[in-house]
């Protein structure tokens, strides 16, 4: 694995409430994402790359545009653009598969809708005389993460038709002469400077969790950070080497946690407590009380443990809630929730 | 079934009980016309549509028709099944809910040519759209009110009438097209327009649990779910088709479900009572309650089964009595009387002497305002003293005041004309048609430079010719192109005025509350904008000058916060806000020349200071404001502060007369009932 051109998710400095963010999403990809809101050169858009060290393996049809786990000879394989792999599914033989890392699929704000949804393939039809769907960014994210950057500059447009397919997990596209459905389960990652503006509250709801990121504050870690960057800069090949054990060690845990999670219990009381700690807030809806559970149950397996404590609800809290605390589209994004609560 | 489409089961959804009640009722008797679902985010709203279809009965077509046409009504036939020669073959599925993402194209909507097919056989064929297939079904549509309008009228026009005519692309095709029209929002990112909301038939809100014991259930369900799917749906199948069951049987008795006199009498009273437009209320209604009894097993419908869904039909429809009743004045000295708790805590540094004004109320009696004029000031300030004492001795030792933000409403629609300039940006205020590769691709044309092509309408074009080219040449190619067949894009998208506020910020607004509803009024305008995604700027006047409180941006927020803080004190230099105004206004128009402006003057109009040494400050302003009028990209509102009253100086009506804009009281500007705005709509 080459991962060299990234600097290694490990070797960040601080900032261990954003890590621990985005590593309970790798851990239960249920969670929907996780938005990092912070000021620049925070190490916001490092971290979410730096994160191809440590992503775990998913089993897929090789090439498949949609990243499916299986061929599936009654729906979308049969106006799959990939010729092969199509006529080995429709003849009832299973498709080549391989393991690979689940994949960080980059939304760039410039991005038009047509390559976000997809679209007509062109080349097809003008040398087949055949319709044929060029599958978008939202097809290539299925399964993996979907990273925004700068998340609030993104057109209008395209956030609606983002929206759309996150609130379901299936993209529909009824465009340009193709009319077509695939699934587009992905998390939703964002990075954002709230200086530049706000997210609509829908949007903001769709992502699980949400962290506010500052600058380090101790001389201490800010020299550590310099010189981590600089001998990466410099060497990237031997930094990430030297990084490797760490790296490794933090995949497996990782990998632990997932085969925990389906295991770990909670009892009654617990959820009586997620479910007080909502309303209290008042949240709108009901995804804050889902997503904690979940969130708390994640913590509770990444520290190996088969039962939540009173504390992984609270930590979940801090993840959770924040962002769903501003119910209107002008109150401001509540920072401590604890002191709300108190 | 497909793996991606396991869907959480219907019967597992825990409370919503009144959505899930509509969703049924119309499943009952497809003549309510469909449900509309309003409410917050993350309350089962997509989920409960969704997961709808598995407990739906299955329907009988007509096998290998595209239209799924009804094999024992001919009548209705499409051209494919009445060229069948023997009686139809019928086959029975469930009932298919057609999802219309966001992302639609009109040609996918309505249908098109077949291209594929016509380049093989040369012959047109029609390729049916989305409303072929949501025909004897749901169509769905999650966020109804962001999807764009041109569609929305294909669609209304297509539900109304129940037939979808199309002609294009040299097709001339009909096709029946009935479907159940359900639709989510959530109001916060904006309404839809009223005739849209008239049709759907019922109408329900939806909000979250507040019962611990439920939210606890439903996230134990949800969690469950999420870890084993198929077990869990296994779990509620027996439930879900108990359902099934009672639909079928409530299907089966509906047809001999009466409502008698007395009943009726009362729908049509209830409806009244709540001033509903038209008669579809009273349609809906009785419909509605019909399948409620038929649900029930009842053969005729008793007012309790009218006062059950009631509020479902009546909630989007409900007007206020007609005429307007005038506004509560009791409100505003409420929140008088709470503002005036704060400046009291204030450190005294922050409570200036007064230096140019001993008294309350921007009123200078030195200053150029004539008799008269002072006159009226006065008799205002007695009546506002016999009303609020408190109000007025705080007048005496507070000069700046931060008024709170006060009740905020629904505001009109406030836009600029179509035209057809070319435009960036993006928004949805007014609409335009836009020059970058961006915004929504409604239809094609024959007309543009080849930069956007429209591929699918070009190879549509080409298809019929195929055959005959291809005899012609010899390359590779399935398809033949040539430049004749070339269609571009034309999209089309909302782009977002700048709205610039100008706000009177002088002593004069405190009075009588003024400046909490003017804040409440901006406060709406800024939500407005927000849904619109609408650039603004703030200016502000007050003692000696305008100040540029908040440059053109694009942060509603930054707005708002400021908006908050904005506190109120002094005299009333309103010439010296309009020519901020128009400052602010030239340079974004510079900047952007095909911009639309909006200009907001938010004042009483009682200038009392002048820039300049010759003119009055009245007189100075109304000169001023003559400017706006010079370029007609400018459009410009003035909102009137002053209440409504015997006493009144219409100074801000002659304003807006002097700067050729709208003039509207606060109270005007709150988006009023269904049949005004439909009027509005028609003649712009």
């Amino acid at each position: 694995m080459s991962c060299a051109r990234f600097y290694p998710f490990v070797a960040i400095v601080g900032q261990e409430k954003m890590k621990r963010a985005l590593i309970f999403n790798i851990i239960n990809p249920t969670l929907s994402g996780v938005l990092i809101r912070g000021e620049k050169g925070t190490g916001k858009s490092t971290a979410v790359r730096a994160l191809a060290h440590i992503l775990p393996k998913i089993e897929v049809v090789k090439d498949c545009p949609f990243n499916l786990p299986n061929g599936d000879s009654t729906g979308l394989c049969v106006e799959c653009p990939k010729a092969d792999c199509r006529e080995a599914v429709m003849s009832g033989r299973e498709p080549e598969k391989i393991w690979r890392e689940i994949r960080v699929v980059e939304l760039p704000v410039g991005a038009t809708e047509d390559r976000v949804v997809g679209t007509l393939d062109l080349e097809h039809a003008l040398k087949k005389g055949e319709k044929c769907i060029e599958p978008g960014l939202l097809a290539a994210a299925h399964r993996g993460i979907l990273y925004v950057d700068e998340v609030n500059l993104l057109d209008d447009h395209v956030v609606d038709v983002l929206l759309d397919s996150a609130a379901m997990g299936v993209n529909t596209i009824e465009r340009e002469g193709v009319s077509f459905s695939h699934p587009a389960r992905f998390t939703l990652v964002g990075t954002m400077n709230p200086e530049e503006g706000e997210l609509r509250p829908q949007l903001l709801d769709r992502f699980g969790l949400c962290v506010t990121v500052e600058g380090l504050k101790d001389p201490e870690s800010r020299v550590a950070v310099m010189e981590r960057r600089t001998a990466f800069d410099e060497d990237p090949e031997s930094f990430c080497k030297s990084w490797e054990e760490e790296s490794q060690a933090l995949v497996e845990r990782i990998e632990q946690a997932r085969k925990l999670y389906s295991h770990v219990a909670i009892s009654r009381n617990l959820l009586f407590d997620i479910a007080s700690w909502c309303l209290e807030m008042g949240v709108d809806g009901h995804r804050a009380d889902i997503i904690m559970l979940k969130t708390a149950k994640t913590i509770a397996a990444f520290d190996g443990r088969t039962e939540v404590k009173a504390s992984d609800i609270e930590e979940a809290a801090e993840l959770v809630l924040p962002h769903r605390i501003r119910k209107q589209p002008f109150m401001d994004i509540v920072e401590d929730v604890r002191s709300i609560r108190v | 079934m497909k793996a991606f489409k396991r869907i959480f089961p219907f019967s597992a959804i825990v409370g919503q009980e009144r959505l899930k009640k509509a969703l049924i009722l119309n499943a009952i008797n497809p003549a309510i016309g469909g449900v509309l679902i309003r409410g917050e985010k993350g309350t089962a709203k997509s989920t409960a549509v969704r997961s709808f279809a598995a407990v739906l009965p299955e329907v009988h077509v007509v096998a290998g028709c595209p239209f799924s046409c009804d094999p024992d009504n001919p009548a209705e036939w499409c051209r494919y099944c009445r060229s069948l020669k023997s009686p139809p073959t019928v086959i029975s599925r469930p009932v298919s809910i057609v999802t219309l993402p966001l992302n639609a194209t009109e040609d996918r909507v309505v249908g098109s040519i077949d291209f594929e097919r016509t380049i093989k056989t040369g012959e047109r064929h029609f390729h049916p759209g989305v409303l072929a297939k949501a025909h004897r079904g749901i169509l769905y549509i999650d966020e109804v009110n962001l999807l764009d309008d041109y569609i929305v009228e294909l669609i209304l026009d297509v539900a109304a009438s129940g037939i979808n005519r199309v002609e294009r692309e040299g097709i001339s095709f009909s096709h029946p097209a009935k479907f159940i029209l359900v639709g989510t929002m959530n109001p916060e990112e904006g309404d839809i327009r009223p005739q849209l909301l008239d049709r759907f038939g019922l109408c329900v809100e939806v909000q979250g649990e507040s019962d611990l014991e439920r939210r606890v259930e439903l996230m134990s369900f949800r969690e469950e779910f999420d870890l084993d799917p198929d077990g869990f749906i296994q779990r509620f199948e027996k439930i879900d088709r108990s359902v099934a069951m009672s639909i079928v049987a409530a299907r089966e008795l509906l047809p001999r479900v009466k409502t008698n006199d007395r009943t009726k009498k009362f729908i049509s009273d209830l409806c009244l009572e709540n001033n509903v437009a038209g008669h579809r209320a009273d349609i809906v209604m009785e419909q509605a309650a019909r399948a409620v009894a038929a649900l029930k097993g009842r053969l005729y419908v008793t007012v309790q089964d009218v006062q059950e869904i009631a509020t479902m039909v009546l909630t989007h429809r409900r007007r206020e009595a007609l005429p307007p009743p005038p506004p509560p004045p009791q409100l505003s000295e409420e929140t008088d009387t709470r503002k005036d708790q704060p400046p009291k805590d204030k450190p005294p540094d922050q409570q200036k002497p007064p230096e140019h004004q001993p008294e309350h109320n921007g009123r200078a009696h030195g200053q150029s305002m004539n008799q008269t004029e002072a006159d009226e000031e006065r008799s205002d300030e007695e009546r506002e003293g016999k009303e609020n004492l408190k109000d007025r001795v705080n007048y005496k030792h507070v000069l700046e005041r931060v008024f709170e933000i006060g009740q905020t409403f629904k505001v009109r629609k406030i836009s600029g004309p179509k035209d057809r300039i070319l435009r960036r940006g993006s928004g949805r205020r007014s609409r335009t048609r836009t020059a970058q590769k961006q915004g929504r691709y409604v239809r094609s044309s024959l007309k543009g430079d080849g930069s956007d092509v429209a591929l699918d309408a070009t190879l549509r074009a080409a298809a019929p010719h195929q055959l005959r080219r291809r005899s012609n040449s010899f390359d590779g190619l399935a398809v033949y192109l040539t430049p004749q067949d070339l269609r571009h894009k034309i999209r089309e998208k909302r782009i977002g005025n700048f709205l610039l506020f100008v706000v009177d910020a002088s002593g004069s607004m405190g009075a009588q509350g003024r400046m909490s509803a003017a804040k409440g009024a901006i406060m709406s305008l800024l939500l407005d904008a927000y849904q619109k995604r609408d650039r603004v700027a703030m200016i502000t006047f007050r003692q000696n000058e305008a100040q540029l409180q908040l440059p053109p941006t694009s942060s509603v927020e930054l707005a708002a916060k400021l908006l908050k803080e904005l506190p109120v004190g002094g005299r009333t230099p309103l010439s010296a806000g309009l020519i901020k105004a128009y400052e602010v206004v030239k340079r974004e128009l510079l900047k952007d020349p095909s911009t639309k402006p909006i200009v907001i003057v938010i004042t009483d109009g009682k200038a009392n200071v002048s820039v300049g040494q010759s003119k009055k400050p009245l007189e100075e302003a109304m000169i001023i404001a003559g400017r706006f009028t010079l370029d007609d990209r400018i459009t410009s509102i003035v909102v009137d502060t002053e209440k409504a009253g015997i006493m009144q100086f219409g100074l801000a009506r002659r304003l807006a007369e002097y700067m050729d804009g709208l003039y509207f009281r606060i109270d005007d500007l709150k988006a009023s009932d269904l049949v005004h705005i439909i009027k509005e709509e028609v003649t712009q």
